[in-house]
């Protein structure tokens, strides 16, 4: 599965949410047309309400678009798969379930689990909790928590790889010690990564494309290549001025821009 | 102990001598406090002893020995008890010698009550006998009626998990389909709605009326409690399973029946056993009117049956068989929910 390229394409996709008490419908998310590709890593950002969310449960297969489509390869998605692992702002990790079992729990599913007990060995390994092996969830911090979950998704070495606001729920160290870790797994097995963020910089030191996103009615506003070499330097000029351009184009840039 | 602290040694530190080395070191006169504790029990049982020996009794007494010795017998029970803990100490695990130290005072009491119990019927007569009836005619009757006594408590234990296993089967079965099917929850709803607060025991006079064998109808009494305590736990417990599980599950390739049974049952177990529990205590409750009311057989009936023959020492033989029963029942039931939820430990603050 490693080497499968994929083309992950939307196509007019628009998605409305009818409001639970009043008759008003959300807009979350409105024509958008994009392609995605293996080796990219997409970066959704913008400020709350844009749809960034909604785009990626959408690629998920949790929910389905109101019109427009959305295809894997030409095949239509309909429902999650196994296939578009993907990583929740909460590590929703399986409290009865030991860090192994967690993590062999998508194995489990498909009947996989027998013969494939070292993939699980060697997740555990990757993220460093030998000693966490038996333990149950309630047991691990907040950034063990999150690694469990990001490798319970990549056991089936999925073609493609969601991530909704997976690191914003930790602190600023480790946080930034996470964003290395999914990137060095990303470049290792090039596959496509789409990550929800709400944090510019993140979205700029991770991306090779960022999708910047406006909310009311929630749409794509900007689609800006990050054209820098990994691993990027938070403080260089070329950084600093991706972060003003899309501030800019979110309009939050600091005193003296006019819009 | 201070070698134990160099830096080398604290990197390899088990979670046990890290315990052992932030123990308070206690003051010697604390030590000789602990170890004084730790024996009192034997002081208990001796003042027993000579309560039950040296006071002269008030009213007539038969087979004096069978209460001695089973007085003797507790405090041999005690110093087995010791021995094993000491064993252990020594092994150096001080688990179960502190677990004793903290429940010595407790033994002690118990003892001090047999004697003060002893002291106010047989030896005068404050509490009337045969009404109360002393420690010894007490123990005396369970001895004579060993046979009955073990007979009952057959019958009442396997009344009571028949109906119990019945009704919680079912019971998990109606709760985890109700909380997942909206349909089957329309529909079985109401039933709760309207049967939910009625007790159990109403139905005995009814069951007494139709059905055919009271033993079958004891039987449908405790699994019709079972049932209802089951179904409403088991049931709030799968529809309140966390969406974002769901979610997270059919990403990793969980089918839809995979969703019930590797998510929202697990999920709903701490409700679920919520449920057994009240079950059991249910269970307990229904069995004991059952047998009281109608079934001719089981502890229940022989507590009444002893009462109408005026036999009240064989009476409270069998209230202590049933408090007994209850209690392990209760505490095996605790133990099995207590290793199924380990995973619990941290969750709950």
């Amino acid at each position: 599965m490693e080497n499968t390229k994929v083309e992950l394409k939307l196509e007019n996709v628009s998605k409305s949410f009818a409001k639970i008490e009043t008759d008003e419908v959300t807009h979350a998310l409105t024509s958008v047309t994009t392609t995605m590709e293996s080796g990219e890593f997409i970066s959704l950002v913008g400020p709350s309400g844009c749809g960034k969310s909604t785009m990626l449960r959408l690629i998920a297969g949790l929910i389905n678009p109101t019109t427009g489509k959305l295809t894997v390869n030409g095949e239509e998605i309909e429902k999650p798969a196994p296939d578009r692992g993907m990583m929740f702002q909460k590590a929703t990790l399986f409290p009865w379930l030991t860090v192994k079992d967690n993590i062999a729990f998508s194995l489990k599913m498909q009947g996989k689990l027998k013969g494939n007990e070292d993939k699980v060995e060697n997740m555990i390994k990757v993220i460093g909790l030998e000693n966490f092996r038996e333990d149950y969830p309630a047991q691990l911090s907040g950034g063990m928590a999150q690694r469990v979950a990001l490798v319970r998704s990549l056991i089936n070495e999925p073609p493609i790889l969601l991530l909704d606001e997976p690191l914003g729920a930790l602190d600023a160290f480790t946080r930034m010690n996470m964003q290395d870790e999914i990137l060095k797994i990303w470049q290792e097995k090039q596959q496509l990564a789409v990550m929800v963020t709400h944090d510019v910089d993140e979205a700029i030191y991770m991306g090779t494309r960022v999708l910047v996103m406006d909310a009311h009615p929630g749409r794509v506003i900007a689609d800006i290549p990050i054209d820098l070499p990994f691993p990027r330097d938070r403080g260089s000029r070329e950084f600093v001025e991706y972060r003003i351009d899309i501030l800019n184009k979110l309009h939050f840039a600091g005193k003296g821009a006019k819009e | 102990m201070a070698n134990a602290t160099d830096t080398k040694d604290l990197q390899n530190l088990t979670r046990k001598q890290l315990l052992e080395l932030e123990r308070k070191k206690k003051t010697k006169l604390q030590l000789w406090a602990d170890l004084i504790i730790f024996f009192l029990p034997f002081l208990g049982g001796l003042v027993a002893v000579l309560e039950y020996k040296l006071i002269p009794d008030n009213s007539r007494n038969a087979n004096p020995f069978v209460y001695e010795y089973f007085l003797y017998i507790l405090m041999a029970a005690y110093a087995v008890y010791s021995v094993v803990s000491m064993i252990t100490l020594n092994k150096g695990n001080r688990d179960m010698i502190d677990k004793q130290r903290y429940r010595a005072p407790l033994f002690t009491a118990l003892f001090l009550l047999f004697a003060g119990y002893d002291y106010l019927t047989l030896k005068t007569g404050i509490l009337t006998q045969p009404f109360v009836p002393c420690l010894n005619f007490i123990a005396n009757a369970f001895w004579r009626e060993r046979e009955t006594i073990l007979e009952c408590t057959i019958h009442t234990l396997y009344l009571l998990f028949l109906g119990y296993f019945i009704g919680c089967i079912l019971g998990l079965i109606t709760g985890i389909t109700c909380g997942y099917s909206k349909r089957c929850r329309y529909w079985v709803d109401p039933i709760i709605k309207f049967l939910g607060p009625i007790p159990t025991s109403t139905w005995i006079p009814i069951i007494m009326v139709v059905a055919s064998s009271l033993f079958g109808g004891a039987v449908f009494i405790i699994a019709l409690g079972s049932w209802f305590a089951t179904t409403v736990a088991s049931m709030t417990g799968i529809a309140h399973v966390d969406k974002d599980y769901f979610e997270a599950a059919r990403t990793l390739g969980a089918t839809n029946r995979q969703l019930v049974f590797q998510v929202a049952i697990p999920h709903a177990m701490p409700n679920i056993f919520a449920g057994l529990t009240q079950a059991m205590s249910s269970s307990c409750t229904a069995i004991m009117i059952a047998e009281m009311l109608g079934v001719k057989s089981g502890l229940g009936w022989y507590m009444n049956w002893s009462k109408s023959w005026a036999a009240y020492d064989s009476m409270f033989a069998a209230l202590f068989v049933i408090c007994i029963i209850f209690t392990v029942v209760t505490k095996s039931l605790e133990a099995v929910k207590r290793h199924m939820l380990r995973w619990q430990i941290g969750v709950e603050k």
